[in-house]
C-alpha cells in the first residue's frame, strides 16, 4: 500500500494550520482515514468527517450524518479535518514526513523504545519535547506510545509536533 | 457597532447561507481554470515560452478558516501585536465611556437643549479610538519626566522666554563714535556731577568769584595787575581752607562726604563706554560675576539623592531605571551583567568618518530572569554604562527545567546564525561557547550544551540564544491544547519528586 496520499496529506495539513485554518479536508483513502482517526486520538485535531467537495456546515460537525459511500459518491469523498488552536496558536504545526514513498523507513520495538526515550535509532531521531511518531503497524495506525503498548513496530509515517 | 464589530460572525453567517443553498448542486460544480494568457497586458512581450503564473491560486476544495470558526480571536492576526483592536477598544471604553443616564439628566439640568445637541455632537466627531491611539501618555525611556501640553510657560524647565518679555535691552548704537577731548571732558564732569555737590567738583568756588561784578564777565588777562592779584591771594586763601577743613574731617574719622570713591573710580575707567553712546552698554572685558543666589531659583533646585540608595547612587544613573524597574538600587547592583559583544562602527559623513561604538551587554539574576541590551554612542565607556541599564530594564523570566537546563532542544535563527540549545542531564554543567556561557551563567542555567551550526555571527548568535530561551514551549499548553496528559517520566521514576 503505497503512502503518498499520508506524504500528501501531512504537507497539505502544515500548509493548513499556518494559513490558520479552522476547517480543511484531504482526499477520502482508507490510510489517511486511520492516520486521521490517529492524529484525533492523539489529541492534535478535534474532528473527523467524511462529507462532500464542500465543506459540512461547522455548527454540525459532531452531529453531522454522512452519507454511506457508494459507487456513485465515492470520487466525491473528502475527508473533512478540524484543526486545533490554543492560545491563539495552532495546536499541530509541525508535521514531517520519516518515510517517503521513495525510500520507506521502518523501525521495531526496541528501536522505538529508544526513540520515545528521545535518543537516536536507526535512521530516525529521538523525540524532542512533545513530539510525537505515527507508525503504521500490523494493529492500524498508531502513535509511537500506542505502538509501544502494545510492542509492535512497522513503518514510520510522521514526526508530529 | 454590533455589526461592525463582528464582521467574522457575519461572514461566517453568509457563508453558511451559501452552503446551504449550494448543497444541492454539488455534483454540478466545475472547476474552470483561468486562462494564463488573458492576464498578459498586451503591451508586454513575454520572453519566455512559460506560460506566466496566474496570481494566487484559488484551493480546489474550499476551507473554513479558524477566524471564521472563532477558534482563534481577531487580534491574533494583526500585524502590530501592540496595538490590537481588542485592546484599544477595551482601553477607550474604560477611559472615554460614553455618558451613563444620571450624568445625561444632569447635564440636562444644566444646559438648554441646544447647548447639549451641541456637546453631543462634539462628542460625536471625536473617535475614542483615536483618542486612544493618538493621545496617549508616552511611556518609552525617552519620554519628559513630567507631564506637560506645552501650553503654559514654564520659568524653570523651559528656556527662557523672549526678550519682549523680560527687561528691555537696547540694541547698540550704530551712530556711535569714540569721545574726542572736548566731549571727553564734558562726560567726564557729567560722571562727576553724579556725586554729592559741594565738593572738590563743580561747586567749589572760582578765581571768577574773588572779583568785582564789573570784571567777572572779562576774560583773567585783560585785569588790572591788583584785581588779579587780590583775587589770586584770596583764591589761594579760600583754597587752603578748603584743605584744611577735608583733613580735619579726615582726621575725625568722617569720610569726605560725597566725593567720588576708589570703586567708583575703578568703575570709572574699567566700566564707562568710551563711545558716545551715553554709556549704553559697558566696555568690560570683565564677565560679570554671578550673585551667590539667583532669585527665583534659590531653594528650588535639589540634589537627586535618595537616602534609600545608602550613598550608592551619588551621580543618579540608576534613578530612571529604579523608576521603571522598581527595583532598589541595591538591588540592581547585585544583578550580574556582562559585555557581550562590542563593535566598532562609523558613519561616513562629509566631515569623516564619525565612529561609534555598539555594546550589547547581557543582564540576569541567576535565578530565571535574563535579558539582552544595546547600546550604541560615541564613547565606549557610555555605550557600556547605556546598554547594561537597557540589558536590566529588558530582563524578563526564561523556563527552566528543574532550575538548572531548558525544557527539550531549543532551537532560534537570527538572520544566518542558528543557535541549538539541548538540555542536558544534571552535573553535566555548561558546555557551550562562551558569549552563551555568559548568557546562561546570567540567566541561571547549569547543564547545557549548544550548537552554533552555521554563522557563528557574534551578535546574531548573541540575541538567537537568548530568543531561544525566552521562546521555550510550555508543557502545560501543550497538555491543554491537545486535551492529553503530559507526564515528566524523570519524576514519576522518582516517585514524583520535583527536585
Amino acid at each position: 500500500m503505497g503512502i503518498h496520499s499520508v506524504c500528501n496529506a501531512l504537507s497539505h495539513l502544515q500548509n493548513a494550520s499556518r494559513a490558520q485554518l479552522g476547517l480543511t479536508s484531504i482526499p477520502n483513502t482508507k490510510y489517511n482515514l486511520r492516520f486521521a482517526l490517529a492524529l484525533h486520538r492523539a489529541g492534535f485535531i478535534s474532528s473527523v468527517t467524511r462529507a462532500g467537495l464542500t465543506p459540512p456546515p461547522p455548527d454540525q460537525l459532531l452531529t453531522f450524518e454522512t452519507e454511506p459511500v457508494t459507487t456513485n459518491n465515492v470520487s466525491t469523498r473528502r475527508l473533512w479535518l478540524g484543526l486545533k488552536y490554543y492560545n491563539n496558536k495552532p495546536v499541530m504545526s509541525n508535521l514531517e514526513a520519516v518515510s517517503k514513498p521513495k525510500r520507506l523507513v521502518t523501525a521495531d520495538y526496541k528501536q522505538l523504545s529508544k526513540i520515545a526515550r528521545g535518543f537516536k535509532a536507526g535512521h530516525v531521531k529521538g523525540l524532542n519535547l512533545g513530539e510525537t511518531l505515527f507508525l503504521s503497524t500490523d494493529k492500524g495506525v498508531l502513535e509511537v506510545r500506542e505502538a509501544l503498548e502494545k510492542r509492535v513496530g512497522g513503518l514510520v509515517l510522521a514526526r508530529v509536533s | 457597532m454590533s455589526v461592525a464589530a463582528r464582521p467574522a460572525a457575519r461572514r461566517l453567517a453568509s457563508s453558511v447561507g451559501a452552503l446551504c443553498s449550494t448543497t444541492s448542486t454539488i455534483t454540478t460544480t466545475t472547476i474552470t481554470p483561468t486562462t494564463p494568457s488573458s492576464q498578459i497586458p498586451s503591451s508586454c512581450r513575454p520572453f519566455s515560452s512559460t506560460p506566466p503564473a496566474p496570481g494566487r491560486r484559488k484551493p480546489r476544495f474550499r476551507n473554513i478558516t479558524a477566524r471564521d470558526l472563532g477558534l482563534i480571536s481577531p487580534a491574533s492576526q494583526k500585524p502590530n501585536p501592540y496595538v490590537s483592536g481588542e485592546q484599544v477598544d477595551r482601553f477607550a471604553d474604560k477611559k472615554f465611556p460614553k455618558y451613563t443616564n444620571a450624568e445625561k439628566a444632569e447635564l440636562m439640568r444644566m444646559y438648554t437643549p441646544e447647548q447639549i445637541a451641541a456637546l453631543e455632537a462634539g462628542e460625536a466627531s471625536i473617535d475614542p479610538k483615536d483618542l486612544t491611539i493618538q493621545g496617549r501618555l508616552r511611556t518609552d525611556i525617552y519620554r519628559l519626566p513630567y507631564i506637560d501640553d506645552f501650553a503654559e510657560y514654564q520659568p524653570i524647565i523651559d528656556k527662557r522666554a523672549p526678550a519682549s518679555r523680560s527687561k528691555k535691552i537696547v540694541p547698540p548704537d550704530p551712530n556711535a563714535r569714540f569721545m574726542n577731548t572736548d566731549q571727553f571732558v564734558a562726560d567726564l564732569i557729567e560722571w562727576a556731577d553724579k556725586f554729592r555737590a559741594g565738593e572738590p567738583t563743580g561747586t567749589l568756588k572760582r578765581l571768577e568769584d574773588f572779583v568785582g561784578e564789573e570784571w567777572k564777565k572779562v576774560k583773567e588777562a585783560q585785569w588790572p595787575g591788583e584785581v588779579r592779584d587780590g583775587a589770586h591771594k584770596e583764591f589761594k586763601k579760600y583754597l587752603q581752607e578748603e584743605i584744611n577743613k577735608a583733613a580735619k574731617q579726615q582726621e575725625n574719622g568722617g569720610v569726605v562726604s560725597g566725593g567720588p570713591t576708589d570703586a567708583d573710580v575703578l568703575s570709572y575707567i574699567l566700566e564707562r563706554s568710551v563711545m558716545t553712546d551715553r554709556n549704553a552698554q559697558t566696555q568690560s572685558s570683565l564677565a560679570l560675576a554671578l550673585p551667590d543666589k539667583v532669585p527665583g531659583v534659590a531653594g528650588m533646585y535639589k540634589a537627586a539623592v535618595d537616602p534609600a540608595d545608602q550613598g550608592l547612587d551619588e551621580t543618579g544613573i540608576y534613578q530612571d531605571l529604579k523608576r521603571r524597574s522598581g527595583m532598589s538600587v541595591q538591588g540592581i547592583l547585585k544583578l550580574q551583567t556582562k559585555m557581550l559583544v562590542m563593535n566598532y562602527v562609523s558613519n561616513q559623513t562629509r566631515m569623516g568618518k564619525i565612529g561609534s561604538v555598539v555594546v550589547y551587554t547581557v543582564a540576569g539574576n541567576g535565578d530565571g530572569w535574563v535579558g539582552l541590551g544595546y547600546a550604541k554612542s560615541q564613547e565606549p565607556t557610555v555605550a557600556n554604562q547605556k546598554s547594561r541599564l537597557d540589558a536590566i530594564s529588558k530582563m524578563r523570566p526564561i523556563r527552566r527545567y528543574e532550575n538548572r537546563t531548558v525544557y527539550g532542544d531549543v532551537e532560534a535563527k537570527v538572520s544566518g546564525t542558528v543557535v541549538k540549545l539541548f538540555a542536558r542531564p544534571p552535573g553535566f554543567g555548561l558546555r557551550v561557547q562562551h558569549r552563551i556561557f555568559e548568557i546562561c551563567r546570567a540567566a541561571g542555567i547549569y547543564d547545557l550544551s549548544a550548537r552554533v551550526p552555521r554563522s557563528r555571527n557574534p551578535m546574531n548568535t548573541v540575541k538567537a540564544t537568548i530568543e531561544a530561551l525566552h521562546n521555550q514551549k510550555d508543557p502545560e499548553e501543550m497538555a491543554m491544547g491537545r486535551g492529553r496528559k503530559l507526564v515528566d517520566a524523570r519524576k514519576v521514576y522518582y516517585g514524583g519528586a520535583t527536585q
